[in-house]
């Protein structure tokens, strides 16, 4: 291998090109992203929508990192990816660019991402909603975000709930609607689920369970119909955060087995030799040769990232471990580790006010329980241990586990 | 370069754990956290995480690691080197000795091994 194009510079693309150098790899790299120098997302929900850090700041790395590891940065999209015979083993790779380029390579990442679900109602698809998924839309959504202004974010996911909590502190007058109570159940349980949607109402943010029928603009002001004798809420700025679809297009063009996803094996390596996938855009192939869920988080990303640049390389991937997702808002950090849908029992422990802080999902063993997901409010070190412990199938005792008066780490004695 | 501090017992700070020496009680200015780790040294780091504003005082030890309490970026505590995303930056060491069951920090002065 002596060439490598990776299409998409978000962080499963970006993680991909670092490890490839980290690595080793002297060969030639090409990252191919409309956006030019790769960011991180993550902030656009949070700091960078409430303006605490600037643009440069959400930059893996500074610009030159690239040049001087000679890695080439293509501010352009691709448009078409050729890929050679499967079984020709000196074909190339190649991909047209918005700009009429052209580049070929050995071996090809593809790193496309996903794209915002567009809202299943009349007018879910007007050209005013506003979603939130690049730097772009970000800075769009901040400019709207005036003292007093008029914000409906639709979605309380992750996104949704950040984005609500960001904008209200800026002085906006928030709704945030979502038509399940709580949201967030399968991420960090009904226990922690229902106490960080109450924050919302708590801060002051009017929340409605319910989805919108219907949405309608008239003078730059959105009117959001409801069934169920609610609403209308009117809007000055609108939110769509209600998941993504995944970027297969390309690859499904260039002949990559597509399922919801482009499918990918535990290193990554799609259905063509040549072809590798990370991030947001893939979908696990489980061994029995049957599709996975998707993992969307930003974690999940890095190490699909890690996993592709070792096995091009033909080195060892890193050991699997549970996936792990955080979330900021209303000045409370939350993590999730592992799977709070699997398992049978929960077990929670209280903060020194009473709060849920950490909930723990157990799996009855032979000669136990075994830790299967946790999730925390400000409780980083619970989570740290619960993923320790599911990696390696600590034997978890439910009383401990619940007990405020055993340090976390004691639980992996 | 600047005189060690004398930050104490070895037996102030557990093995696993880290304790924070204020910016305005030594010579750099900024927050330097003492790590205890679990093979019995000890190490010195900034104590705020190069990727954003937290305190790897309060991260999780490990081995000769620690990992930011945040967003998990790992740092080597030997090294200061950053060893994963969303940290690209590594972290600045100081020297640690240990002389007669007492701490003493070299603020300033770089750890031996370099990352």
């Amino acid at each position: 291998m002596e060439s490598v194009i990776v299409v998409g510079g978000g962080l499963g693309g970006f993680t991909a090109v670092q490890q490839l150098r980290g690595r080793g790899f002297a060969g030639r790299i090409a990252v191919v992203d409309p956006e030019g120098v790769p960011y991180d997302r993550p902030p656009l929900s949070k700091e960078f929508l409430a303006g605490s850090i600037d643009a440069e700041q959400l930059l893996f790395v500074e610009p030159h990192w690239f040049a001087e590891r000679g890695v080439d940065v293509y501010a352009a999209a691709a448009t078409a990816v050729d890929l050679p015979d499967a079984e020709d083993d000196d074909g190339r790779v190649a991909v047209t660019l918005s700009d009429g380029g052209r580049l070929t390579a050995d071996r090809i990442v593809f790193a496309t991402g996903g794209k915002p679900r567009a809202l299943p109602v009349p007018g879910g698809d007007l050209d005013s909603l506003l979603v939130l998924r690049t730097r772009a839309d970000a800075e769009k959504l901040r400019a709207g975000l005036v003292p007093g202004a008029r914000l409906a974010v639709i979605g309380g996911g992750l996104i949704g709930a950040e984005a609500a909590s960001a904008a209200h502190r800026l002085g906006v007058e928030v709704t945030l609607i979502d038509p399940v109570d709580p949201p967030l159940v399968p991420a960090v349980g009904p226990e922690l689920a229902g106490r960080l949607h109450a924050m919302h109402a708590a801060a002051g943010i009017r929340v409605l369970a319910a989805a919108p029928s219907e949405i309608s603009v008239r003078d730059g002001v959105h009117e959001l119909a409801f069934g169920d004798g609610i609403g209308p809420v009117s809007a000055d700025v609108v939110l769509v955060g209600i998941g993504i679809v995944p970027n297969t297009a390309l690859a499904e063009a260039a002949g990559v087995e597509v399922d919801g996803g482009i499918l990918t094996d535990d290193a990554q390596r799609t259905s063509h030799p040549r072809a590798w996938a990370v991030g947001d855009c893939t979908r696990p192939r489980l061994g029995d040769g049957s599709p996975g869920r998707r993992a969307e988080h930003w974690e999940s990303a890095m190490h699909a990232g890690t996993a592709a640049a070792a096995a091009m390389l033909g080195q060892e991937p890193p050991a699997q471990t549970a996936s792990w997702f955080w979330s900021d808002r209303h000045g409370v950090h939350v993590e999730g580790v592992g799977d709070m849908t699997a398992g049978d029992t929960t077990v929670t422990r209280a903060d020194a006010s009473g709060n849920v802080q950490a909930a723990f999902r157990l799996a009855a063993a032979d000669d136990g329980h075994r830790v299967v997901g946790a999730a925390a409010v400000d409780g980083g070190v619970a989570i740290r241990v619960a993923r320790r412990m599911i990696d390696r199938g600590t034997a978890a005792d439910p009383a401990r586990l619940a007990d405020p008066a055993v340090p976390y780490k004691q639980l992996l004695k | 370069m600047s005189d060690p501090i004398n930050i104490g017992s070895v037996d102030d700070i557990p093995p696993g754990e880290a304790r924070v020496l204020d910016g305005d009680d030594n010579s750099t200015g900024v927050d330097i956290s003492v790590f205890h780790a679990e093979d019995g040294s000890f190490y010195a780091l900034d104590d705020e995480c190069t990727h954003e504003e937290a305190s790897l005082a309060d991260g999780f030890i490990e081995d000769s690691q620690v990992e930011c309490p945040l967003h998990a970026a790992a740092f080597c505590l030997k090294t200061g080197k950053a060893l994963c995303l969303p940290a690209t930056e590594n972290a600045r060491t100081h020297r640690v000795e240990v002389r007669d069951g007492e701490l003493y920090l070299y603020p300033g002065e770089p750890a031996t091994t370099q990352a």
